[in-house]
């Protein structure tokens, strides 16, 4: 006799059964069973990768260390850029040094977008060897490195904000509160999590494909995403070809839009004399909503491609047996 | 007479005294000569830089990763450089950071954490059940990973040097060649020690890996002269064998920039690396020893994750 009833069967009161359970009381599969509770298991599968990965970020220290360790690096790069103005632009305006202290903080929030789903990928493969229980379970992968990799970036934007801070405090940042566009810094951070972390699960597919050392990977890659992204310099410094794989990207126009919300009166990285921007459009430098429709524009791009290239990695890795492997050299 | 009875006719000594050169017995065969336990601390480490140097051709994504981008990040400050309209000195310091920061990213990544990854991997207990010393592992792996950061910072620098136009100014090759060597030295006998701390230190170590690179590069003067950071710059140059390295090639690569200064001179920071040379090699020693004795005492070598 089963245990779970259902309606119709047995002398009982009909009790509900769970959704996929049928089966056991009517004798014959449930197809149900294999579609699962379709965006709610979505959610929860993110809601928890979510919570499992900001415990194993955080976990391992006390509260204090912990903090420590997640600024030191936003906060050194930092300084390494100012001293570099220091030296050089002694002269060099109030407008350049908001620049670069604005996009070097924000730089934080990008490395830790990226590397959140391939050292996922990594640390359950090669590390705690759960890769391919989480690949066998009924949550997708790519959910789960999605939400680990949310994680690992609201600790990369707790570093941004304390770099921010570090630099109003100490290096003498200015910036006027009456005057930063909320609404308009709320979307474009909002629009903005979305390509990074897209970005992250190109990674994490690659990382999919190669050995053990790739944990460096993230790194490289941010570090070239850095010349063509505008952080620190205006694009119109580089070369058209170069400055057009800018335009593509979509950390561009969202690091472009944090800094024309936070300061509306600054210089734009996009614009400007000799920009290519400015020589096709005609225009000093794209307005707000050029900013957020670019941004769209090259999130979405991004981010179906990103999705593409992970099922096809992760496809080949479960052809391969390459969730089940440990490597190192 | 030994302990252990041996049946002579059914043992194969090739493969179980494969070290004992006539011994009769197991005891007999485990007593090896200096010559013997050179010859077998050798087989270590050439078997422990083995898969890192022959890792690189079977992973070819390293070329792209390792080389290509790493070369655009010193772009990314060389444009910086460029639009702050600098000297063009100060390109030929970034591209210079930009070769030996592989050196000081392959210290960290691949030998500071490797004995925490190591035992994640299962592999520690084997290296401290097996008959060698373990420097011989943390030399197999400074030396495989030598290979590939020297390519990197090899490729870094020949195609920065061409794109950018870098003009070097040499006038003591010897020097340059005795500073880069005890440069090297000192940052993998630093890597060797930090390994085994970081054995100890656990989960913290993969946080640590991390944090040893931005703010190194700050204080030791990535792209900077590091007496630019007055006291702090002194003590990255007491303390530190990259910001030592570092500033002691620039001056040496870049003979007569009046931008080198505050610093001592090449010679004088030679000296200071080999010293830390010797020091951190002992220091390695000392540490990887005593970690081994711990990790007997306390059985803790298979305990992973921690």
């Amino acid at each position: 006799m089963s245990a779970i009833t259902s309606p119709g069967h047995g002398s009982g009161p009909a009790s509900p059964v769970p959704a996929g359970l049928g089966q056991l009381d009517a004798g014959r599969f449930d197809p149900k069973r294999t579609e699962g509770a379709g965006l709610a298991d979505t959610v929860r599968s993110l809601r928890t990768a979510l919570l499992l990965g900001w415990r194993i970020e955080s976990n391992w220290t006390d509260p204090t260390l912990f903090v420590i360790y997640t600024v030191a690096k936003p906060v050194a790069s930092l300084l390494l850029l100012v001293v570099m103005i220091q030296i050089i632009g002694g002269s060099a305006s109030d407008a350049t040094r908001t620049f670069v202290i604005l996009g070097s903080a924000l730089w934080a929030t990008v490395i830790a977008g990226i590397q959140g789903p391939a050292w996922s990928v990594l640390d359950d493969r090669e590390r705690y060897r759960m890769l391919k229980y989480v690949a066998v379970s009924p949550s997708r992968l790519l959910v789960t490195l999605v939400g680990r990799g949310g994680a690992r970036l609201a600790a990369g934007a707790m570093g941004t904000a304390v770099a921010l801070l570090f630099s109003v405090i100490i290096l003498g940042l200015r910036i006027d509160l009456g005057a930063v566009q909320w609404p308009y810094l709320l979307v474009v951070l909002v629009l903005g999590i979305v390509p990074v972390i897209a970005i992250g699960v190109v990674l994490a597919a690659i990382c999919l494909q190669t050995r053990q050392e790739s944990w460096s990977y993230p790194d490289a890659l941010a570090g070239a995403m850095f010349l063509v992204t505008g952080v620190v310099f205006p694009l119109a410094v580089l070369p058209d070809p170069i400055e057009v794989l800018g335009l593509l990207n979509p950390i561009t126009w969202w690091v472009d839009g944090v800094r024309r919300a936070i300061v509306p009166s600054g210089p734009s990285s996009i614009g400007g004399q000799g920009s290519l921007w400015t020589a096709v459009t005609g225009t000093s430098a794209p307005d707000g909503l050029q900013v957020i429709a670019a941004l769209l524009l090259t999130g979405a791009l991004v981010t179906l491609a990103a999705t593409a290239i992970f099922r096809s990695s992760e496809r080949r890795a479960r052809d391969q047996g390459l969730l089940d492997r440990t490597t190192g050299s | 007479m030994s302990a252990i009875p041996v049946d002579r006719a059914r043992v194969d000594r090739s493969a179980v005294f494969a070290h004992s050169r006539g011994g009769t017995d197991p005891r007999t065969a485990a007593r090896w000569t200096r010559r013997q336990v050179a010859a077998n601390n050798m087989r270590a480490l050439i078997g422990r830089a083995y898969p890192r140097v022959r890792g690189m051709v079977r992973e070819p994504s390293w070329l792209f990763f390792e080389i290509l981008l790493p070369f655009l990040t010193t772009s990314a400050f060389v444009f910086v450089y460029r639009a702050l309209q600098a000297p063009e000195a100060y390109i030929g310091f970034v591209v210079l950071g930009g070769a030996l920061s592989a050196f000081w990213l392959n210290v960290v990544w691949m030998m500071a954490g490797q004995l925490y990854w190591e035992k994640s991997q299962g592999n520690l207990e084997l290296y401290f059940a097996a008959p060698m010393n373990l420097m011989a592992i943390l030399l197999g792996m400074a030396i495989g990973g030598l290979v590939m950061s020297s390519l990197r910072a090899a490729a870094v620098l020949v195609i920065s040097t061409l794109v950018y136009g870098v003009t070097f100014s040499v006038d003591q090759w010897l020097l340059v060649v005795v500073v880069f060597v005890l440069t090297l030295s000192a940052l993998y006998g630093l890597g060797m020690m930090l390994a085994s701390l970081f054995l100890l230190w656990g989960r913290e170590a993969f946080h640590m890996t991390n944090v040893l690179i931005e703010p190194v590069y700050f204080v030791s003067g990535l792209n900077f002269p590091v007496g630019r950071l007055g006291a702090l710059g002194a003590l990255a140059i007491a303390t530190l064998p990259f910001a030592v390295g570092l500033d002691a090639m620039r001056q040496l690569v870049f003979a007569g920039q009046p931008y080198i200064t505050g610093t001592p001179s090449p010679e004088l920071e030679a000296l200071i690396l080999l010293g830390m040379t010797i020091v951190f090699t002992l220091l390695a020693r000392w540490t990887i020893h005593r970690i081994e004795r711990i990790a007997r005492h306390r059985g803790t070598l298979s305990i992973r994750w921690q």
